[in-house]
């Protein structure tokens, strides 16, 4: 790894000439929008060689945006950064590593069915006849080997990397970013797949590098480890840069606070008192009971361990947290799409049957890619359960007048703005979409709704209505978990609130914690003294 | 000329023009593209080496006499499979289309195109066309045997021992991780596609001029869809291919040769018999190495 | 409060009468480029182009000298098994599955029904027609659900193993044939000869076609049958609509609990039980019933996949495609008159005609940014 001068000459960029250092990064009034979304709006942001500069937000509050312009994914609409002093541009991945910017992204870029040795062979493509070059892997990968020896790792160079545990993998990616003799590492929240063990071992990386002269980015949400390991910290907050300080300077209190922002207003639940108030005053049994729930992941580890939570009908439970910590796997395990362990699992004290009892109608995360199937029309996506109930087929028929029937209902009564119910679904705003989803989930008026992140993406008046139909849904008696990152969100329409941390649940009330508590709990700081709330007390 | 080395010679022969479809084929695959069309380029290559070879008595160099050149041929069935192999190119690769259906139509066009084109041909004698095979270089052997036999070590040290067969299996396993270290996902892809192209017109030619020289519609009689089943079974892997080749071709001249040893089985099993090992082959060799993982789906770079 | 209407969609598509225009100008300019092609190469092989197009017609649909309905009756024995096949490709496709086995699945339903005649040869013979069609459908089932299962159960790609089984079926057909099920002077490479009562009738009077009969035969109804059958089944029948939710996205379909293996466990049994009848269907068709060892099919199988996707992967639009498909290769005998014009000509024009839709199709996919087929 060489350093100085031919490395500055190697990546074209005139040493600075002023005679005042300065910082390794400067990134000045960023917007970025992604349609009528504003992800970032004018944030500042700096840091420093020798340092590791944590950026801390909830979802959505541009922490990932701002790296990915820095690591070249995508492009800002106004602003300018600076590398030592001197203005550049960032086009793509390859134009960030010749400045010296690598990152190491939460899903991984590796090829799994490479070794170890060929995916750090392969880091910069060839030119000409050196690609006719023989190599071997192992000695082409060898400076990386070293490298990641002089951290303290022994790298398996001829396992395949589809073998090796998650936290090794993580590892070969940052041997990787690091072999491109980058000065300035992003690392997207690496702790989201790791284990405790692993954990402090990545940090122990971290402080390496830091020692070495390297700038470190550490995009994360965990208020716990920011403490831990980093030296500033940046919050933002909706796309907005909140505050910088130094490490040592704040606490988790504070942190909190920050990143959550004024209390949350109290308006919402007004809004929602009459059926509120008339939900406490029905004295409600518990529907869903789970105890020590446990769900395995995609690649093996447990998203959940230990879960138990109530839900009665008439009920919204709330449940927050970031992404990343088992909310996927919770919806899935509940609506029967993957498989789950349990102490105890009832609804309504018989055994969990998801579909039979309770039916269950489910709003995916993701609409585009598991929600609807975007090609068919409208109505197809519309009747997906129904071509399957008995009441719409005459012997091994369907009844396309009664389907057609049912689909025109569906859309006015979703108001699901179409020119007709022929049209394909990707002729229809991202909103319309949404409203497929939430059609086809409650019509049947199921026992047990999963509602994942249901207004994601969608614009005001599509928010609200999806809350109503939700309130609509709960008013008749439907038992409702509504998983999602927006506070405000959970803040209107649960009626209790659990934080989702680290495959964990932890009850919390909206309205009367504070924004503090409710940093500290999003931030994965586990708080056994939070107010145990019962169910509509 | 022993039996036993009769046989082994056959069976060079008759695997010579699998052996390198296949090797062509094993690149494409490698890098992430289905071929289906192998069969048609194949046919392509054949008429295109009958063609040339016939029309080499007007070229105008005296270097190469004025006997018809069936090295020249070679020339133009490597430069047609090319040509075809670009229009699939541009089909799967610029415009993303689903691979198995150009791959089909690759074939019908391929049928179509060389069967017609046969009949503008002038005619000479009693309707047949004269021309020169491949001179025979040692053991009754064109030149094409030993050049496939030596290919497969090259195609194998290229793949695997060389930086830009390494980048080239990224594109065909992870194509996003390819393209975030920099690697032209398309170009390499296309790249790999005129090679295999170069490879099933190589192949052709040995149909038509290999041995007697001729060329009838529909004369690869499907020789391109078992150097598919050779790339599968061979676990995309040089040398597998080699023996699965060696493999089709020795049962193919066990079947010729069978009525005189006096085997018991009947020969249309023993035909059968490698394509049965090779579903056998996928169905239950998971300890096997397996497939690209990006194989048959379109890239498109975002 | 916001008094302006909100927008319906951000796409506001075209009304009815405006598509079915577009759609007719999108035939008449396929209609017209494939005319020029072919003209161009009639030139090009230096044939009267406008005699050749008029005998290409004669051959298809017949003229006022040589009839009509001997020309029709060859267009449809040719259009029949292509019906079939195309189904069959409809079927499997539209769930996602990319089958080429139809050549494989038409042969084993054929040697089935063969098999069966053998050893049933003493039943009455309207029973054994009813029996060899339903023994041949369900043996195609079960060669095309054998590569369903491999892809269920075992992951393996059916466009390889529905390729692999082609060849395995066509050697269990050479060797049954030329063994056990050879004809009884061992003289032929093939099955024994059928009587006229199992065959299907042929359905054109001698004296309607100057007294030579044409080989027109009940198998065009049971072809004409099955789209109705298929267009039902795709689009009036839960396991249709499930079908086609998995082969337009399967993750939709698993997270909405559609049965995704059983479905295509299915979709590849009706795709072979398709092509098994378009076996069985040929050989009662055939003059003597006889199963030759080799080249019974002129590639019907692999013909469907071009005849499917030119039809729009849609039973109605098959049945259309299968007719073209037909229709040109009735015509195209008739240009064997004409010095130098090979039957393989078919092909390429056929060929040319799906790469241009297929082109087409992708091209415009590639612009909308949305999946291709």
């Amino acid at each position: 790894m060489q350093s100085g001068g031919d490395a500055g000459a190697k990546r074209d960029l005139p040493l600075p000439t002023d005679g005042v250092s300065p910082s390794r990064l400067t990134m000045r009034g960023i917007r970025k929008r992604y349609g009528a979304t504003v992800a970032l709006n004018q944030v500042d942001f700096e840091a420093q060689p020798g340092e590791v500069h944590a950026l801390l937000g909830e979802n959505g509050a541009g922490k990932s945006t701002l790296m990915q312009i820095l690591a070249g994914l995508t492009h800002l609409d106004a602003g300018e950064i600076e590398l030592d002093g001197v203005r550049v541009a960032i086009r793509s991945p390859r134009e960030a590593r010749r400045h010296g910017i690598a990152m190491v992204h939460q899903h991984f870029t590796l090829v799994p069915a490479f070794t170890v040795a060929e995916n750090l062979a392969l880091d910069t493509p060839s030119t000409g006849w050196q690609g006719l070059k023989p190599y071997r892997a192992p000695s082409a990968a060898a400076q990386a080997l070293d490298y990641a020896r002089s951290l303290g790792w022994e790298l398996p160079a001829e396992t395949r990397v589809s073998e090796l545990s998650v936290g090794t993998q993580q590892r070969v990616e940052i041997v990787k970013a690091l072999a491109t003799e980058a000065r300035l590492l992003i690392f997207d929240e690496p702790t989201a797949v790791l284990s405790r063990n692993e954990i402090e071992e990545l940090f122990h990386v971290l402080r390496q590098l830091r020692d070495s002269g390297k700038t470190v980015l550490l995009i994360a949400h965990k208020l716990a480890e920011i403490l831990a390991v980093a030296d500033r910290v940046t919050v933002l907050r909706r796309g907005v840069r909140v505050a910088s300080a130094p490490v040592a300077e704040t606490d988790a209190e504070q942190l909190a606070a920050w990143m959550i922002g004024p209390a949350l207003s109290a308006a919402p639940k007004a809004i929602n008192s009459p059926a509120s108030m008339a939900v406490a005053q029905r004295r409600l049994s518990p529907a869903l009971e789970g105890k020590g729930i446990r769900v395995r992941g995609d690649r093996g580890e447990w998203a959940l361990h230990d879960l138990s939570f109530t839900l009665a009908r008439g009920e919204i439970l709330g449940i927050g947290g970031v992404d990343g910590n088992g909310q996927t796997e919770l919806a899935e395990a509940l609506t029967g799409l993957r498989s789950m362990e349990s102490e105890t699992l009832t609804w309504e004290a018989r055994p969990f049957q998801p579909g039979i009892a309770p039916r269950i109608g489910y709003i995916p995360q993701d609409r585009r890619r598991i929600g609807l199937a975007t090609t068919m029309s409208v109505s197809d996506n519309l009747l997906f359960d129904a071509v399957r109930e008995s009441e719409f087929r005459r012997g091994p028929f369907l009844r396309s007048k009664a389907l057609g029937a049912l689909a025109a209902t569906m859309i006015q009564d979703f108001d699901i703005r179409t020119a007709g119910p022929d049209l394909p679904a990707s002729a229809l705003s991202g909103g319309n979409q949404q409203k497929i989803v939430v059609a086809r989930a409650l019509r049947g008026q199921p026992d047990l709704i999963v509602a994942m992140n249901p207004t994601r993406g969608l614009d005001i008046g599509a928010t609200r209505f999806v809350h109503s139909q939700l309130r609509q849904a709960r008013d008749q008696r439907a038992a409702i978990v509504l998983i999602s990152t927006d506070l405000d969100e959970l803040a209107a329409l649960a009626d209790r609130t659990a934080i989702l941390s680290d495959g964990q649940l932890t009850e919390i009330d909206l309205h009367a914690a504070d924004e503090t508590q409710l940093g500290l709990l999003l931030g994965g700081v586990p708080q056994a003294t939070i107010s145990e709330v019962e169910p509509n007390a | 000329m022993t039996v036993v080395g009769g046989a082994l010679l056959g069976t060079l022969s008759l695997a010579t023009p699998l052996l390198l479809a296949a090797l062509g084929e094993t690149v494409v695959q490698r890098s992430g593209v289905v071929n289906v069309g192998l069969e048609g380029m194949m046919l392509t290559g054949a008429f295109a080496a009958f063609v040339g070879t016939v029309l080499s008595v007007h070229l105008p160099y005296h270097l190469l006499g004025a006997d018809p050149n069936p090295y020249f041929g070679l020339v133009v069935a490597v430069l047609a499979g090319m040509l075809i192999a670009l229009v699939f190119a541009l089909f799967v690769v610029r415009l993303a289309a689903n691979q198995v259906v150009v791959g089909v139509v690759v074939n019908l066009l391929a049928l179509g195109l060389t069967g017609t084109l046969l009949r503008t041909l002038p005619r000479t004698g009693g309707g047949f066309l004269q021309t020169q095979a491949l001179p025979q270089i040692f053991f009754n052997q064109t030149i094409l045997t030993p050049l496939a036999f030596i290919a497969v070590p090259c195609v194998w040290w290229w793949l695997f021992r060389t930086r830009r067969g390494l980048e080239l299996r990224a594109c065909g396993e992870q194509p996003v991780a390819a393209e975030a270290a920099g690697i032209p996902v398309m170009r390499r892809r296309t790249a790999a596609i005129l090679f295999g192209g170069a490879m099933a017109g190589l192949a052709g030619a040995f149909l038509s001029v290999g041995d007697v020289p001729t060329f009838q519609e529909g004369m690869s009689a499907g020789r391109g869809f078992i150097a598919l089943a050779i790339v599968t079974s061979g676990r995309w892997n040089p040398w597998g291919c080699l023996i699965a080749a060696l493999v089709f071709g020795f049962t193919d001249r066990l079947q010729i040769q069978g009525q005189a040893i006096g085997l018991h089985i009947p020969h249309d099993l023993l035909l059968a018999l490698p394509y049965i090992a090779t579903l056998l082959i996928l169905a239950f060799g998971s300890g096997w190495s397996v497939s690209p993982a990006a194989l048959g789906r379109p890239y498109r770079r975002t | 409060m916001n008094t302006l209407p909100l927008p319906t969609t951000d796409v506001t598509p075209p009304s009815l009468p405006m598509r079915t225009l577009r759609f007719l100008l999108q035939i008449a300019g396929y209609t017209l480029g494939f005319l020029l092609l072919l003209g161009l190469t009639f030139l090009a092989l230096r044939i009267p182009a406008a005699e050749a197009l008029r005998s290409l017609w004669t051959g298809a649909f017949g003229d006022a000298q040589n009839g009509h309905l001997a020309a029709l009756s060859n267009t449809l024995i040719e259009t029949t098994p292509l019906v079939l096949t195309g189904l069959g490709v409809v079927v499997a496709w539209r769930a996602g599955l990319f089958s080429i086995g139809g050549e494989g699945q038409l042969l084993m339903g054929a040697l089935a029904a063969t098999a069966l005649a053998k050893v049933g040869g003493h039943l009455p013979a309207p029973l054994l027609t009813v029996l060899m069609v339903l023994v041949a459908t369900l043996s195609g089932a079960v060669w095309g659900a054998l590569a369903g299962w491999l892809r269920v159960r075992r992951n393996v790609q059916e466009v390889i193993s529905t390729i692999m089984l082609n060849y395995v079926a066509k050697f269990v057909v050479s060797w049954l044939v030329l063994g056990v099920l050879q004809e009884h002077t061992h003289h032929n490479p093939q099955s024994e000869s059928l009587p006229n009562t199992v065959l299907f009738a042929r359905l054109l009077p001698r004296q309607w076609s100057d007294n030579m009969q044409t080989s027109l035969h009940g198998g065009v109804f049971l072809a004409l049958l099955a789209v109705l059958v298929i267009a039902v089944a795709l689009y009036r029948t839960p396991m249709g609509f499930g079908l086609r939710v998995m082969g337009q996205n399967a993750e939709a379909a698993r997270a909405a609990h559609f049965p995704v293996d059983a479905l295509r466990m299915r979709a590849m049994a009706i795709s072979g039980g398709l092509c098994g009848l378009a076996g069985v269907i040929e050989l009662l068709g055939s003059s003597t019933g006889s199963l030759p060892a080799n080249d019974f099919s002129s590639g019907w199988g692999y013909t469907a996949v071009p005849v499917a996707l030119l039809g729009g992967l849609h039973p109605g639009g098959t049945l259309l495609s299968a007719l073209f498909f037909g229709a040109l290769t009735a015509g195209c005998r008739n240009l064997s008159q004409f010095q130098g014009v090979p039957t393989v000509l078919i092909y390429l024009i056929q060929g040319m005609a799906v790469l241009a839709v297929v082109g087409g199709r992708a091209s415009r996919a590639r612009r909308t940014g949305s999946e291709t087929e």
